[in-house]
């Protein structure tokens, strides 16, 4: 009986930790691109794996650093390890605390002043030499991920040392050997199973840390992690499930082989000794591995980053076709650096620090008044851009409000801010905001998880300005927002997308890009702009002023503005594009005349772009949001 | 023989540069306002309601992470420990793999788990069972922070339960004591050790996180962990961050204390 | 005797993973009894005493506890209480609460419980000690605690494994005392298990010899030691020298070629034997008076004996001598009749492997 409710909690614990593995490995299989959907088996995402350079990429930065720092973290760890047992107390008692400090500070914390150091040696750097650094990048993620793994070492090769026969090492001595050569014949290999167990679990920690990485890293360089955590709110690759099915299937199947090769035959006494074996042989043939691979990747990402030509780009997540890059490179010999954000509000100081010094950025039309009124932007000479023709002169004339001379910006993607709902769960007929607030559909709706489009909202269907600066009338968005957030299922970005396909929400805010691709794969969903009028939006192409590329920047912006390639990016994100040239080239009819992609603008009175509001008002805006957030 | 203790000198300097250096940065930052004057204000900030009430959520939603990564890590830690040995390596392997998945595509797969009209309300819903809502809730915070720091809590126990000398619960029988007692008096406190260390290893991290709940909390519900990543990635307000992110210290050195008390020798040598 | 039978183990089989530890083992023990468990380790003894503590149970065979069946009874519910080979203190309390755990199980009162507690610690010889915590005591002492904290339970057997395996010599002497004296003082049967013959000879009032499995032989000291029924008992307690040998009629044994007279009779007529003779048994004498005839081949002071190698008719001969001998010296030997122990050579395979493993 008693074997049994131990058999059975043991599977219990095995499902909840597998539970989600296995849904993985489900996913990786799926045909649908949205998680929420089956749509058949397949395994085109294996396939694709292996032509998306931005994963595998991913894929060998985070196994070169993970390899990387645990090798640096386990050589300084095991001399430090064996440098604090010979010390005594104050010196062993101060140097175990530093050491705990990376451990029990929480991650966030531990980013965070890494990346304050690496600004604060950056800016020290430039005031020096006059030119801005860029320092951020694959280099302070590895100093980052050294400095949180050492104390794992440390503390995976002390108990060890501790269990060390001193006479031995004595023995040693006195058969002849000099200390140095006693060390490496009689204590490191008593102490080697603590330094190989230090080294795995250094390298583990390295390759499934994100929130450090996060903090530390610069432009063009993703771990899985962050590349993940990019994604995760557009929507996952379905790639990244493949790949991960792959990792996890190698390990499992490395662990297999170790435990089920054939044995040697144990006898009684045998027993302790070939547990303590097998896990050595686990570790050798797990580093084996390890190593094999990550001189792979050290291989291939040495050929592909032989060019010396770049640019460095920050746009949004998903915002770009990625053949698109490999085509521009192809062509010019450029090689583009990638890297994104989710929201403008993350981009801005990250261009303001210039820790990482980017030669285009892609922000949103308020983003751009207020990097203009600091003085971030630099003009860009439209002799490099004679695609700029294709652009439709209506785009330039809206973009004014935010760019009054039309020389620091170049349209991108437009769109408007509307309802998206699902027929089949509501009932009535959408037109206005105020069904947002309608308690029939608790739980049921998703609101923008951004300051201006959540308050904006709010402010249009109260009758207010959405660049409002009356405090009064924020106050009054505020409590409505507060009022409306026990209805609210999630504040999202762009997962509205998957959830609306899915069927998981009835109402959800949201993009108009994003409507036409969600109606593709859900058709009972439907796009609706409210009478009260709404938000019209510009994401366009600017250049700060600290760009080291400018020239490339520019052949960078006129190749996106040539209307076979603008065409190609409208097909893979769907948002709504102001290339006059692209939109003529569109085969499909429905969608080139649809009046989601293209609305008429003169159509969209109440429609407003937002403004720059200032640094103060924009603090407001976010404080309010908090409140609204914490409540 | 003492001339090994310089071997530490890199880890030293590293440690000088790496942790101690950038601690007194954000020690800076926290007592300083944006003209470099010396300001208790970021710390106070810890008083305004709204991040009060995250760190209260933060802290009671870790606690109960904590208690429950305890329940269910210590019966589990105690079979595994009681197995045979040959076995052994093996199925504790078993219980650290999953941590070779990304942690976040971890995260985001219970999403897919937990949806209204995912996978385990579709189980429910076949088996004509009551659905499970608790996506976007704090259920779903505590449930994500469970899943991805059982194994701290399982390792460091069953790390001492496997050292405890088998004869001292064969004493405490053979002294007349019967199962629970046995427990309670004996097995219990002698793994605290273990079981200190493993607190610490689910609170600190559950206490701040901000992906987690960022993930699994539909961005309603804003833990402090969340409130100190904002002040750095959109409020780009680095002093008020800085300034609560001491405040998180002063948490964690508390708690540092707590398990100084029970790790005598102080290395955390349960820990591994 | 029979009447005051206190526990009987019944046809005890046990195995792990396929190795079979106890064959069939019968054994009882008697009331008051100082009961020894003696054999190298691998033999079974401790898996003996686990299974009258109750840490292990039989495959077959049943545990008769004052004509109770406990085989399966759990260990705290078995009035026997148990000193451990590490002492298996509780490092996290005190030694006073170490000493009070299973009175405090049992719910006696605090007066009761301070009063035993006193009582034990004088009894060990270590008053004073109650606050303070295991690892601070020595190994004697620790020793001593766990002794105390068995013994305040007044269980009606004290089982001890190998307790005194881990301390020096001359503490091993002395705890040797201590535990006769208390085995007296408390007037309960004692089961101890060790594997040094000469602690066994010196405390034991019976003495069970084991080896893979099986019984080889149970006996007082004396007898242990005087009439091994076997080469294997004849071996492992005390030096011996174990000769093949052939029974020429009763009363005479030939050895190496040469007829000694002995007092042993009933083995029949020209029958294979194993003749034991003890190294102080041998007399050392002028060569034309000795029965066979040997030189020194080497010569070792022991304190109250020397200690001689003699080479003769082929054989080593062992020989513990207060006489000086010096090496190169021909010598003859002589062994008095009543000195000289005849065993029968092992029949069974089982038996066979016994003496072929020492």
């Amino acid at each position: 009986m008693r074997k049994y409710i131990k058999r059975f909690y043991l599977l219990f614990i095995f499902i909840l930790l597998y539970a989600p593995i296995l849904t993985l490995v489900v996913l990786s299989f799926n045909n649908s691109k949205t998680r929420s959907k089956w749509g058949g088996f397949t395994t085109k995402w294996y396939h694709q794996l292996f032509q998306n350079e931005q994963i595998l990429n991913a894929l060998s930065t985070t196994l070169i650093i993970a390899i990387l720092s645990a090798v640096i973290a386990t050589i300084i760890g095991t001399m430090a390890a064996i440098g604090i047992q010979n010390m005594k107390n104050k010196g062993r008692s101060f140097m175990l605390g530093v050491n705990n400090i990376p451990m029990m500070n929480s991650e966030i914390v531990t980013g965070i002043s890494l990346m304050l150091l690496f600004i604060a040696v950056g800016n020290f750097y430039s005031k020096v030499t006059g030119t801005p650094s860029s320092f951020f990048g694959f280099i302070t993620i590895l100093l980052a991920h050294i400095t949180f793994n050492i104390p794992y070492v440390v503390l995976s090769v002390m108990p060890k040392l501790r269990q060390v026969n001193p006479n031995t090492y004595e023995a040693a001595l006195d058969l002849g050997a000099s200390p140095i050569y006693a060390y490496f014949k009689v204590i490191i290999p008593d102490i080697a199973p603590g330094i190989l167990s230090g080294f795995l679990l250094a390298f583990t920690m390295s390759l499934d840390d994100f929130v450090i990485t996060h903090f530390t890293k610069g432009a063009g360089v993703d771990t899985l992690s962050t590349k993940i955590y990019t994604e995760v709110k557009k929507g996952i690759k379905p790639e990244m499930y493949a790949l991960s099915t792959l990792m996890f299937g190698a390990v499992l199947l490395l662990l297999l082989i170790v435990n089920y090769a054939p044995k040697k035959k144990e006898t009684e006494d045998g027993l302790s000794f070939s547990k303590e074996g097998s896990l050595k042989k686990i570790l050798a043939v797990c580093m084996v591995i390890i190593l094999c691979i990550g001189s792979f990747f050290a291989y291939r990402a040495n050929t592909s980053s032989m060019h010396s030509e770049q640019v460095v780009v920050y746009n949004w997540g998903e915002y770009i076709d990625p053949d698109v890059l490999t085509q521009f490179t192809k062509e010019t010999g450029i090689e583009v650096i990638y890297d994104e954000f989710d929201t403008n509000e993350t981009m801005y100081p990250k261009v303001e620090a210039g820790a990482v010094a980017y030669d285009l950025v892609c922000p949103s039309d308020y983003m751009i008044k207020r990097m203009l009124d600091n003085d971030l932007l630099a003009k860009i000479n439209f002799d490099n851009v004679p695609n700029i023709k294709y652009i439709g002169q209506t785009y330039l004339d809206q973009s004014k409000q935010f760019d009054p001379t039309n020389e620091y910006s170049v349209p991108y993607t437009w769109g408007t801010v509307g309802i998206l709902y699902n027929k089949t769960m509501v009932d009535e007929p959408v037109d206005s905001w105020s069904i947002l607030w309608d308690s029939k559909y608790k739980e049921q709706i998703l609101m923008q998880d951004s300051v201006r489009d959540a308050f904006g909202v709010a402010l249009k269907s109260l009758g207010f300005s959405l660049n409002s600066t009356n405090i009064d009338e924020l106050k009054q968005a505020r409590d409505l927002l507060i009022k409306q957030k026990p209805l609210i299922q999630a504040y999202v970005i762009d997962q509205v997308r998957d959830k609306m396909i899915g069927n998981e929400a009835a109402i959800g805010v949201i993009y108009s890009g994003e409507a036409i691709y969600t109606q593709r794969e859900n058709p009972n969903l439907e796009y609706v702009i409210p009478k009260e009028g709404s938000n019209i939006w510009f994401d366009s192409w600017v250049i700060p002023k600290n760009a080291q590329n400018k020239e490339n920047a520019e052949k960078f912006l006129n190749f996106l503005c040539r209307p076979d390639i603008a065409l190609k990016n409208f097909e893979y994100i769907t948002y709504s594009t102001p290339n006059e040239g692209a939109r003529e080239l569109i085969e499909d009819e429905d969608i080139k005349n649809s009046t989601i992609a293209f609305p008429d603008l003169s159509e969209l009175k109440n429609c407003e772009t937002f403004q720059f509001l200032g640094d103060d008002m924009d603090a407001t805006y976010n404080a309010l949001w908090k409140e609204v957030k914490a409540k | 023989m003492n001339k090994k203790k310089w071997l530490a000198t890199p880890y030293f300097i590293w440690s000088l540069a790496f942790i101690l250096i950038p601690l007194g940065i954000i020690v800076y930052y926290g007592f300083t306002d944006k003209n470099g004057a010396f300001t208790l204000y970021n710390v106070m900030q810890i008083t305004k309601p709204d991040n009060a009430k995250a760190l209260g959520l933060a802290l009671l939603l870790s606690i109960i992470a904590t208690i429950i990564c305890l329940i269910l890590a210590y019966p589990l830690a105690m079979i595994l420990s009681n197995m045979k040995m040959n076995q052994t390596g093996f199925i504790v392997l078993i219980f650290i793999l999953p941590m070779w998945m990304n942690f976040l595509l971890r995260t985001l797969a219970w999403q897919t788990l937990l949806e209204k009209t995912g996978v385990i309300n579709s189980i429910l819903q076949f088996l004509h069972l009551p659905t499970l809502n608790i996506i976007n809730t704090p259920y779903a915070i505590v449930l994500g922070m469970v899943y991805n720091f059982l194994p701290f809590m399982v390792l460091p126990i069953y790390n001492v339960l496997i050292k405890l000398d088998k004869d001292v619960v064969n004493a405490s029988r053979d002294l007349g004591a019967n199962e629970a007692q046995t427990f309670f008096k004996v097995i219990f406190p002698l793994s605290m050790p273990g079981v200190m260390s493993g607190v610490m290893m689910v609170f600190i991290p559950s206490l701040t996180t901000f992906v987690i709940s960022t993930m699994l909390g539909g961005s309603k519900i804003l833990l402090i962990g969340n409130v100190i990543e904002q002040e750095f990635t959109q409020g780009s307000n680095w002093h008020v961050g800085s300034g609560l992110s001491l405040v998180l210290m002063v948490f964690i050195l508390f708690s540092m204390i707590v398990m100084f008390k029970y790790d005598k020798d102080g290395e955390g040598g349960a820990l591994l | 005797m029979e009447n005051n039978k206190l526990i009987d183990l019944v046809n005890i089989s046990k195995s792990y993973g396929g190795n079979l530890i106890l064959d069939e083992l019968n054994l009882y023990i008697r009331e008051n009894e100082f009961l020894t468990l003696l054999g190298p380790s691998g033999c079974g003894k401790t898996t003996t005493l686990r299974i009258l503590g109750g840490f292990e149970s039989p495959d077959i065979g049943q545990v008769i506890f004052n004509g109770q069946n406990i085989t399966n009874l759990p260990p705290n519910h078995r009035q026997l209480n148990t000193v451990f080979q590490k002492y298996a203190l509780f490092s996290h309390m005190t030694i006073a609460e170490n000493i009070a755990f299973g009175l405090k199980i049992k719910k006696k009162s605090k007066a009761y419980i301070q009063d035993k507690i006193n009582y034990a610690l004088k009894l060990v010889n270590l008053d004073g000690y109650g606050n303070r915590y295991p690892n601070s005591l020595s190994g004697g002492q620790q020793q001593r605690i766990a002794i105390a904290r068995a013994i305040v339970n007044e269980p009606k057997v004290l089982l001890l494994d190998e307790p005194l395996g881990a301390l020096d010599l001359k503490l091993r002497q002395d705890m040797q005392y201590e535990l006769v004296r208390l085995k007296n003082e408390l007037g309960i049967t004692f089961v101890y298990v060790t594997h040094d013959q000469e602690e066994a000879l010196t405390m034991s009032d019976t003495i069970v010899v084991m080896n893979q499995g099986y019984i080889q032989q149970i006996g007082s000291p004396e007898k242990i030691y005087n009439e091994p029924e076997n080469a294997f008992v004849a071996d492992f307690i005390g030096d011996s020298n174990i000769i093949p040998g052939t029974m020429i009629e009763d009363r005479i044994v030939e050895i190496l070629g040469a007829r000694f007279a002995c007092v042993d009779e009933g083995f029949g007529r020209n029958k294979p034997v194993d003749v034991v003779i003890r190294p102080e048994d041998v007399d050392l004498v002028a060569p034309e008076a000795g029965t066979i005839q040997g030189v020194v081949t080497s010569l070792i002071f022991k304190g109250v004996h020397y200690e001689m190698d003699v080479m003769a008719n082929g054989y080593e001969w062992l020989v513990h001598s207060t006489d000086l001998v010096p090496v190169g010296t021909k010598v003859g030997i002589k062994v008095v009749p009543f000195d000289i122990q005849i065993m029968n050579k092992p029949e069974s395979e089982d038996e066979e492997a016994v003496t072929i493993d020492e």
